[in-house]
């Protein structure tokens, strides 16, 4: 394309968007809204996502040594256990550590009764890479020497992670259906805008301008509107998200909510882009039927 | 000029509008389409710029074989055709100087020659006094006008016309007919489908009669009779 048409075609932009006031608002605001129904469902699956991963971390195997070993072959132990495949970290809790929280979660008088007596054994906490390798790793533990017991939440597994599964599940699908009603939405609303340019388009062609000619206009109106409607969803989303994570934290304090500004950011950047680009691409698709001789 | 050697144009729905057309127009014609609604001098005209294909036979225009035109060819091979409306087919949210700097703007002319060239085609069909005018601020003959000067501006070789008089009284009508009859004997070919009779009659022009898709008719300088 020549430079007297690039000229053309950004002064074109500029008095359409201009003229059809109202329908670039109408745009803009269902870019917007698309945007912002897009932005509250991906937030929504990543703290659906970051729940359940908060919860499976939370899985940890609990191994009481047996009483005899001396502290060099409980340290040995710890040595052992972080050897071991699907093994992420141990925690050491003494059997003084023990009794200390037990006072403190259940009465010093209890206790007091002991009389000096300690009945807790020192224990490991081992902490596994993936939910799924709990079983497994307990398993191999409970064989190794020096090991007296070991508990883990047997029966919390299996429907922890039918649970954290369906978490994500429900968070994809939330997003997925309304990135299909966001598509409708801003689909309808291409289609409304190019009819109402019909005519221009058909003498358009009928003076002999090209069809990247015709393309042009609109293709950098629908970015220009998909950048705008995506800004304002993205203020929209940023501001309500930010909100929301500080009301749930004052009341709901033991939910974690997705709060590294990193990944917010990128989020919002996202949906300008996605803003910006369906409004582009979605001119090219719904002109396609009219640039057809 | 114009080659058709049996074209027939066959809708998808199965109306045949042409059956089996065969003319030639030369280089500087005035040639008149007529005959009653319905007999195909639309579709013949919209074979011509190529808004529509023949099912079968052979278009040639300004030397291009119309069928055989790649998509991307249309717009060259339009520019040297201008084509006018009984609905004059102009932009209501542009003015008549834009509405016919549009067809140079839509080819990549630079901006002062577009400029230039608008104002003296503007000034041709007497209008250089409404450039600023929108069309619902201009009468119907004055809309006509800027929508051949729009057709003209690129200086096609061809101009075709289907019913340009068709919603204008009788005095604009022959403004308009004046106008085509001057753009013709600067050497631009028309062809024209109408229904005027009395301009048939006047002008004096070559009469292509078509009946249910077929020539019935094909006279020089002729008067027109046909069933109405």
């Amino acid at each position: 394309m020549g430079l007297n048409s690039a000229r053309y075609v950004l002064r074109e932009v500029g008095s359409s968007l201009r003229r059809n006031i109202w329908l670039s608002i109408a745009s803009v605001l269902t870019i917007m809204i698309a945007m912002v129904i897009l932005g509250a469902s991906l937030f929504f699956f990543l703290n659906a996502a970051n729940l359940a991963e908060n919860f499976e971390s939370e899985l940890e195997i609990n191994v009481f040594t047996q009483e005899d070993l001396s502290n060099m072959e409980v340290s040995a132990l710890g040595e052992r256990l972080k050897g071991l495949d699907g093994v992420q970290s141990i925690e050491l809790i003494t059997k003084e550590q023990a009794l200390a929280k037990f006072a403190q979660e259940y009465s010093e008088s209890l206790v007091e009764d002991l009389g000096g007596e300690n009945p807790f054994p020192d224990s490991y906490k081992v902490f596994v890479t993936e939910p799924e390798l709990v079983e497994g790793v307990a398993k191999k533990i409970d064989s190794l020497t020096g090991v007296d017991n070991v508990v883990y939440g047997k029966e919390v597994i299996g429907p922890l992670l039918q649970f954290t599964n369906w978490l994500r599940w429900v968070g994809m699908g939330v997003v997925a259906i309304f990135a299909v009603a966001s598509i409708v939405l801003i689909s309808l609303n291409i289609r409304m805008t190019v009819y109402s340019r019909r005519k221009e388009i058909e003498i358009m062609k009928l003076v002999g301008a090209s069809n990247s000619f015709i393309r042009w206009p609109f293709l950098l109106e629908g970015m220009v509107v998909g950048l705008v409607g995506g800004l304002f969803a993205t203020l929209i989303v940023g501001m309500g998200y930010d909100w929301f994570a500080q009301y749930i934290q004052s009341t709901l304090t033991f939910v974690p909510v997705v709060s590294e500004s990193n990944l917010i950011w990128k989020v919002l950047a996202l949906l300008v882009l996605i803003g910006m680009g369906i409004g582009a691409l979605g001119s090219i698709i719904s002109l396609r039927r009219f640039l057809k001789v | 000029m114009i080659q058709m050697t049996n074209v027939a144009k066959i809708y998808p729905n199965g109306a045949r509008a042409l059956v089996d057309i065969s003319l030639k127009i030369n280089k500087g014609e005035f040639v008149f389409l007529v005959g009653p609604s319905g007999a195909g001098k639309s579709t013949l005209i919209r074979l011509l710029y190529r808004e529509e294909m023949a099912s079968r036979g052979q278009v040639i225009v300004n030397g291009w074989n119309i069928l055989r035109m790649r998509e991307r060819e249309v717009p060259h091979f339009r520019r040297n055709i201008g084509v006018i409306f009984q609905d004059f087919k102009l932009l209501a949210n542009k003015t008549a100087f834009e509405n016919v700097a549009f067809a140079l703007e839509a080819i990549g002319v630079s901006p002062k020659e577009v400029r230039l060239r608008t104002k003296k085609m503007l000034k041709l069909v007497g209008l250089g006094h409404k450039e600023n005018a929108f069309p619902d601020e201009l009468s119907g003959g004055e809309q006509q006008r800027v929508s051949v000067a729009r057709a003209i501006i690129n200086n096609p070789s061809l101009l075709v016309a289907d019913e340009p008089t068709g919603n204008l009284d009788a005095d604009t009508a022959w403004e308009i007919m004046e106008l085509l009859y001057n753009i013709n004997r600067r050497g631009t070919t028309i062809v024209m489908a109408t229904h005027a009779r009395d301009i048939v009659e006047q002008m004096q022009k070559r009469v292509i009669v078509i009946e249910d898709g077929r020539v019935v008719r094909d006279e020089n300088m002729g008067a027109i009779e046909y069933g109405t």
